[in-house]
């Protein structure tokens, strides 16, 4: 498969449309999707982003979305946000897993074990 | 002998802007960049092992306890061998020159160390502390005071240093929480501080270690609405901090025999159950000897202390000792210091 220009991205969703598309993306290729729900105001936040681009460079195969709270407040609420960040793990259009906190060993272990779960 | 520094440092810091349409006194603090922080706990020794913020506050937890982050104050508690006095300095820097708030009070408290020789400078002695506070805030905080709260016992007391530019209590700002309960415990119960050890190539992160410990010791029902943020250290010992709207708590734990030590500290107003948090906290740790410091906002009349002796009495402890003392601008402390009626004879020997 040809690697888009968003691989190894940290995809920032703006708007619900964008939102919508990645989410779709993701579910028809049957790849993993990371949702960071983040705040412009959070400091935690501002603390993980580093680590999270890292971790999307290392694993091409994962789509790792970001979605500021205040911008897409209804996505927020709809997915039960009230601590940043929150990480959703998200697999054929199922939440399979949830990480609230800036914890970057337990992010980082949750990805690896949902990707080897898909790959098993 | 010698071993880990349980009894942590703790500063509060408050800050103020002058345009309180600008939004960075909405904020505050949680803009600085996170460059900045880091910096900050260098000066002092130690890092970020985990961190969370809700819509109120920002909680880290840190190698050695703990930071809190609201848009006007910041709560910072290190243990071991950190300097935390060395914060001081980069965070007025900070404040003011990224976020144009300046320092408007400065609370500075402490137990006894458990190994005094073992701190570096300027924790070397609390008249090092005092001293070294004394030259690093600004000239404005001039309503000072530094104080040493006895209990019965000489390896129990409580420092406390306060300095703040206000002559008279500002209940302007949110005094949401009109008082801090800061609890010290020695001498932990065996059995019960063994859970806080870990085991040896259990493969999980220190997060997740830290998750089964919360469950495990029952400190996941101090406040069963709060958001916990937990961790396990290798091979043992254990940092949280609880956060529910604006309230926070935390606790640390040093486990080792010996000088095994525990902490908690929350805010509180009326509609938090004191009586029970505390009775949680006794039946966590079962201490051979309790401190526990209440600070109360100057404007309020508090009978907080009343509280504890009878939240912590019922438990088997007693009253030992209480001393209180007032701060200009900042309110009361008392100072109470518990330990058990009767201590269990000790079971060496038996099967």
């Amino acid at each position: 498969m040809a690697g888009s220009s968003e691989e190894g991205q940290v995809i920032g969703c703006h708007t619900i449309e964008a939102w919508n598309d990645q989410l779709k993306k993701g579910n028809d290729n049957n790849k993993l999707i990371v949702v960071d729900f983040t705040a412009s105001w959070c400091g935690p936040c501002r603390f993980i982003a580093p680590f999270l681009a890292e971790l999307a460079k290392k694993f091409p195969n994962v789509t790792f979305i970001k979605v500021d709270v205040d911008e897409l407040k209804t996505v927020a609420q709809d997915w039960a946000v009230e601590a940043m960040p929150t990480f959703m793990f998200v697999k054929e259009g199922k939440i399979v897993g949830k990480v609230v906190g800036a914890k970057k060993e337990e992010l980082q272990q949750t990805i690896e074990k949902h990707v080897a779960a898909a790959s098993a | 002998m010698s071993g880990f520094e349980g009894f942590e440092k703790r500063l509060e810091l408050h800050f103020f802007g002058d345009d309180p349409s600008n939004n960075m006194v909405k904020l505050g603090l949680r803009k600085l960049d996170f460059d900045c922080i880091q910096h900050t706990l260098e000066a002092v020794q130690c890092t970020v092992v985990s961190a969370v913020g809700n819509s109120y506050f920002d909680a880290y937890v840190l190698s050695e306890s703990s930071l809190f982050v609201y848009p006007t104050k910041i709560i910072i508690k290190t243990c071991g061998t950190t300097q935390l006095l060395k914060s001081i300095t980069p965070l007025i820097f900070f404040a003011q020159t990224h976020l144009n708030l300046t320092l408007s009070s400065c609370r500075y408290t402490r137990g006894s160390f458990i190994f005094p020789k073992a701190q570096p400078f300027p924790h070397t002695s609390f008249k090092d502390e005092v001293n070294y506070i004394e030259t690093t805030l600004p000239s404005n905080l001039c309503f000072r005071k530094a104080s040493i709260m006895p209990s019965k016992s000489s390896s129990h007391s409580w420092h406390v240093f306060t300095a703040t530019k206000f002559t008279a209590a500002t209940t302007t700002t949110t005094h949401n929480h009109p008082f801090t309960v800061e609890i010290c415990m020695t001498d932990l119960d065996r059995v019960l501080a063994g859970k806080f050890f870990r085991r040896p190539g259990d493969g999980k992160s220190g997060h997740s270690a830290g998750k089964e410990m919360t469950e495990l010791t029952g400190i996941g029902e101090i406040n069963e609405n709060a958001l916990v943020c937990d961790f396990a250290f290798d091979p043992c010992g254990y940092s949280m901090n609880g956060m529910d709207g604006d309230w926070y708590s935390t606790i640390h734990v040093t486990p080792e025999d010996g000088y095994s030590y525990a902490s908690f500290e929350c805010v509180g107003n009326d509609d938090v159950d004191i009586v029970h948090v505390l009775r949680k906290v006794v039946q966590i740790f079962r201490p051979g000897t309790i401190s526990v410091s209440t600070t109360t906002a100057a404007a309020t009349t508090s009978s907080v202390w009343r509280k504890v002796v009878g939240a912590v009495e019922p438990m088997g402890l007693k009253c030992r000792s209480c001393a209180m003392d007032q701060f200009p601008a900042e309110g009361s402390v008392v100072f109470q210091t518990f330990t058990p009626i009767r201590r269990k004879k000790c079971t060496l020997g038996r099967n």
